[in-house]
């Protein structure tokens, strides 16, 4: 199991470098600059040896010539200077915190919390630590996840803490911190057959009441839409320690799209860490374009931006297998969309009665 | 017998008259609660206005308005001035009779056309309350005042009064009034606020009079005044004679007998504008009308032959007899530098840009279209442009979507000038708001309520060609105004952003902070001007600063230029850089070669101006290598400019020598007019 963490001095070091390429860029009479990986669909690629998406060579400089990025370049100084203070104070703090932190940075506050979050992630990109390394929380609340597994948390006191996600949790499960580092969570043992990461709380809040996850012997986990760095990587985790398969359950529609392809190949946001964060065995479960005709689901027209959206998945890499493709087109000419909870068409068992165990037939999981 | 049925005939029409208007009041402005109060103010302040301005008085106009009733709507309005006011016997013909006006037959540019408006209040006060409108008049030559509460009988046409006496007529502070009039009435109306209000009405009317003091004081008590912003009364004008291509066949007609002129070449010359002897000549040849005919003895084919040769119907060798055009200092435009004092004294808000055009003439009328533009800060961007409408220096208020000069500014595609306009046709959006003025001998309204101009196409063109003309001042204030913020940008860039970034980067790598020259040079790579135009309120003059950087790594040299208002009489003060006259208007100064990381400094003042005056200083540059803030000099203008100064002034020597010439206002010819006669339709 790798370890991404970097020591402190290490992440120092790092950070420096960044500076460095300001300051020296002064000495020299050029406009300070700050060099990074383009972060965007045009500069992602697979990575065969790692098996996911990765940032491929393109970079981008951003350079102190217009007012913007002069700014931006200003800010992350300050940045780095207050990663500085924390590493050394032995402390740290939110996202949020820090936009809040940088109202006192005169000329280099943020003007958005969205600014904040990037820039964030422009040095990790550059410095190729994590924002746990900064001492960098995120905001974001971690999911849910409830099945007959076991692991070892270590609480705010310092003591480990064994928690079985079935019969030591209520009902709606245990929830993922935002640090899943081997320090904070180790995983001990489980008695499933699969994970099942779902997209939506009530679809989630149905299976269990349901008792699918007891019934199918699988772990359920709780996506809460666009999934957070900490689920993406417990899942990551329980998938390669226990080696369990990974399906996904999401809506219908070029958003579910997406997320699975941040589950999977890896996110274009943070195609720096895909390697930490994707899990490739995943498989999108459902609910596909064919669903929505084979299962006669209620749906939704196409809008403008879904169909934008999907046009943009055509020619995104992450989606250039034939299956995809053949979703993706599927989706456009049908023109519809349809939720997870449309199943529901049927009456509340169908989704655990008849549709899971007739997509799970067709992977051999049920 | 046939007297007597003459004398009914007379005294039907005037019944007709008087409960036409009773049964058609919305006509006049009295057809909703609201309307009615806003209609009162306007005819009473109207009146002022233009009784001012015959006497030559600067105007000062207190207007209050008190509930008297709430529930049932009771209203009265007072209105005083400090016009010439009326003579006594007078008074009760103004306001108790219709049609009787003193400018009823002059041509010339009145805020009053027909000697209806105050009648109709007075006339609208009896129908609401059953009360009289009470006047006060004092004028010069009398000790007191005259008071005296007038009503009419409308089925005779007559004034009904009341209380006549005479009385001393003292200000608030005790002093006595030496002239004015005051007019108290009441009515059943209601007072609203908003786009269509009594306030918005005399803040319009501030605005086109900028040489009024307006003080209002609404029904909850609150004062609002609009200083007066100069002291000079508009530009007095002539009446002038009618001209022949605006006359109708009953006005020839009643002029024909109404002449005691004994030939007809005699009476053309002596009762038309743009009338040469030549002319008079050709006309009656075409009309077939001997020259020594008696104009009284006319036959009505001949009435209709002159007027078709008036006309251009009838040709001489195909071609219409040619007339002159008439003379225009018969109008009274604001000009442009009070429309800006106006705009700017009743919005809050950077800049105005203001278009007079020169006075030309339609259908035999002579008039003349102004705008005005009032743009930033203070109003509304995603609103539609507030709207001003002034005829004559009338606000109009009432009916915006069905007045030419509205359909004149739908018909500019503003996007080209920097405003919003939903596919480059109505009325734009943005935070500006445009004024237009007609002035005119003859405004053509679509209605008697006079609030909507009727269609003309020469007129609508000419509002057009005006608003376009403004359109491109925005058009240069917005791009100036863009480039002057990209400018700051760069100056916090190297001032502020990368002082702070080499500071830090070396805090933190615990190093010296490196020297900064050279990376500035390297991102700037450009000259630099700064123009700053202020008015200090302690001189009362107008400072201006001129800054130029060379922000590259060579030294460089230049002539700088700049604009200013010679021409509006400024003086040029402490401009301690010397420089010389390159025009009129435009000053230079040949500067020092320029080192890398150098700056220089020009300033200057500017007295014999007032505030808002001049806002805006152009820079302009001769030299190699552009200077952002400044513009390239166009020689090719400089030397236009210099021609037409050189011309300018042998042309006003000119002029002087012939100025006993017997028709020196008028111009060339026009052509007859063609079509319907619509907006400038002239006549009765
Ligand atoms: N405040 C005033 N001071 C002096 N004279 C006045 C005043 N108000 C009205 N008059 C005189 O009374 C006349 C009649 O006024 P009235 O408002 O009835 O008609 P008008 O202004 O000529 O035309 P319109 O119908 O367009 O208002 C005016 O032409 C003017 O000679
Ligand atoms: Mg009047």
């Amino acid at each position: 199991m790798m370890s991404r963490t970097h020591t402190n001095d290490e992440t120092k070091i790092a950070l420096h470098e960044v500076v460095a390429e300001m300051y020296d860029k002064i000495v020299k009479g050029e406009a300070p600059t700050m060099t990074l990986p383009v972060r965007t669909k045009t500069n992602i690629a697979f990575d065969d040896k790692l098996g996911v998406y990765k940032y491929g060579k393109k970079r981008s400089t951003r350079d102190a010539t217009s007012l913007g990025s002069a700014k931006q370049l200003l800010r992350a100084l300050h940045v780095v200077e207050f990663i500085e203070e924390m590493i050394d104070a032995g402390k740290s703090s939110t996202l949020r915190e820090m936009y809040y932190i940088s109202e006192a940075w005169g000329l280099g506050k943020f003007g958005s919390q969205n600014e904040s979050n990037n820039l964030a992630e422009d040095l990790e990109v550059v410095t190729k630590c994590l924002r746990e390394d900064f001492k960098l929380r995120p905001e974001e609340d971690g999911a849910r996840m409830i099945g007959n597994l076991t692991l070892r948390e270590r609480n705010r006191r310092g003591e480990w803490m064994r928690i079985n996600a079935r019969d030591d949790v209520g009902d709606s499960g245990y929830g993922v911190p935002y640090n899943v580092e081997l320090e904070k969570i180790e995983l001990l043992e489980h008695d499933i057959k699969f994970i099942m990461a779902i997209e939506t709380g009530g679809m989630f809040d149905r299976l269990i009441e349901n008792g699918f996850d007891e019934d199918f012997n699988c772990g359920l986990l709780h996506l809460k839409g666009q999934p957070a760095r900490s689920t993406r990587r417990i899942l990551k985790r329980m998938s390669e320690e226990w080696d369990l398969p990974v399906v996904v359950f999401l809506d219908g529609d070029p958003w579910s799209f997406r997320i699975f392809a941040s589950i999977a190949y890896g996110a274009i946001k943070t195609a720096h860490i895909s390697e930490y964060l994707a899990t490739p065995s995943a498989t999108y479960l459902g609910i596909t374009a064919d669903d929505i005709m084979a299962y006669d689901l209620p749906n939704d027209d196409l809008s403008p931006r879904d169909v934008e959206a999907l046009k943009a998945e055509l020619s995104d890499p992450r989606f250039a297998d034939p299956w995809w493709q053949e979703q993706i087109n599927m989706m456009l000419e049908l023109g519809k969309k349809a939720e997870q909870q449309s199943l529901a068409k049927y009456g509340l068992d169908f989704v655990t009665d008849t549709y899971l165990p007739e997509k799970l037939a067709e992977l051999g999981l049920a | 017998m046939s007297g007597t049925a003459e004398r009914m005939a007379k005294n039907q029409k005037q019944v007709a008259i008087s409960e036409f208007f009773e049964k058609n009041k919305h006509f006049l402005g009295f057809d909703s609660l609201t309307r009615s109060l806003i209609t009162a103010v306007k005819e009473a302040v109207d009146n002022s206005l233009d009784a001012c301005e015959e006497a030559r008085i600067l105007p000062k106009i207190r207007v209050q308005i008190t509930k008297i009733d709430d529930k049932k709507n009771i209203i009265e309005l007072k209105s005083e001035d400090n016009g010439p006011g009326i003579p006594q016997r007078s008074i009760e013909k103004v306001f108790g009779q219709l049609l009787f006006g003193s400018r009823f037959h002059a041509i010339r540019q009145s805020r009053g056309q027909q000697g209806i408006g105050i009648t109709g209040v007075v006339m609208y006060s009896q129908l609401t309350t059953g009360r009289k409108t009470h006047v006060r008049s004092k004028i010069a030559t009398e000790a007191s005042a005259a008071i005296v509460d007038i009503g009419l009988d409308t089925r005779k046409n007559k004034a009904t009064k009341s209380n006549e006496s005479r009385e001393i007529w003292e200000n608030p502070d005790g002093s006595f009034k030496e002239h004015g009039l005051e007019v108290t009435t009441r009515m059943k109306a209601k007072y609203q606020k908003g786009r269509q209000s009594v306030y918005q009405y005399l803040r319009m009317t501030s605005i086109v009079n900028p040489h009024a003091d307006i003080t209002f004081i609404d029904p909850e008590g609150e004062t609002h005044h609009w200083p007066r912003v100069t002291e000079r009364l508009p530009t007095k004008v002539e009446s002038i004679k009618p001209h022949p291509h605006g006359i109708h066949l009953g006005t020839l007609q009643r002029m024909c007998t109404e002449s005691t002129d004994s030939r007809m070449t005699v009476f053309l010359r002596n009762n038309f504008s743009g009338m040469s002897t030549r002319a008079a000549k050709e006309l009656l040849e075409v009309a077939e009308i001997s020259e020594k005919a008696k104009p009284k003895s006319l036959k009505p084919e001949q009435y209709r032959a002159l007027l078709e040769a008036f006309q251009g119907e009838r040709t001489l060798n195909n071609k219409p007899v040619k007339l002159l055009n008439p003379p225009t200092n018969c109008l009274s435009p604001i000009e442009e530098l009070l429309i800006k004092k106006g705009l700017s004294k009743t919005i809050d808000s950077r800049f105005v840009t203001t278009m007079t055009r020169s006075p030309t003439v339609t259908q035999g009328n002579p008039y003349q279209v102004e705008v005005g533009l009032i743009f930033g800060d203070g109003m509304l961007a995603d609103k539609p442009v507030e709207v001003l409408r002034f005829a004559n220096r009338v606000p109009l208020m009432y009916q915006q979507g069905g007045c030419l000069l509205t359909k004149a500014i739908e018909s500019v595609d503003w996007r080209q000038y920097g405003l919003d306009q939903a596919g480059g046709r109505g009325v734009p959006k943005g935070p500006a708001a445009i004024l237009v003025h007609l002035a005119s001998t003859n405004v053509q309204f679509t209605s008697e309520a006079k609030e909507a101009l009727a269609d003309n196409s020469e007129v609508l063109d000419e509002t057009r060609k005006a608003l376009l003309e403004m359109g491109r001042g925005l058009r240069k204030h917005l791009e100036k105004k863009k480039k002057m913020a990209k400018t700051q940008e760069k100056f916090e860039l190297v001032n502020d952003i990368i002082p702070a970034i080499a500071e830090k980067s070396a805090q933190i790598l615990g190093r010296p902070v490196p020297e900064l020259a050279g990376s500035i040079t390297k991102i700037m790579s450009a000259v630099i001007a700064e123009e700053e135009t202020v008015w200090n309120k302690e001189t009362k003059k107008t400072d201006v600063s001129i800054t130029l950087f060379n922000y590259t790594s060579r030294a460089r040299s230049y002539t700088l230029l700049a604009s200013w208002p010679e021409r509006d009489g400024a003086v040029m003060e402490n401009n301690n850089t010397g420089g010389r006259k390159e025009a009129t208007g435009v000053w230079a100064w040949k500067l020092d070669t320029l080192e890398p990381g150098q700056t220089y400094v020009i300033k200057y003042t500017l007295s014999g101006l007032e505030k808002g005056d001049w806002t805006d200083t152009d820079v302009f540059f001769r030299g190699s290598q552009d200077v952002i803030g400044a513009t390239k000099m166009d020689e090719k203008l400089l030397e236009e400019i210099r021609r037409q100064e050189a011309v300018g002034t042998s042309k006003e020597e000119e002029s002087s020598d012939e100025s006993d010439d017997v028709e020196p206002l008028a111009e060339p010819e026009v052509p007859p007019p063609t079509g319907q006669q619509t907006l400038f339709g002239g006549g009765e």
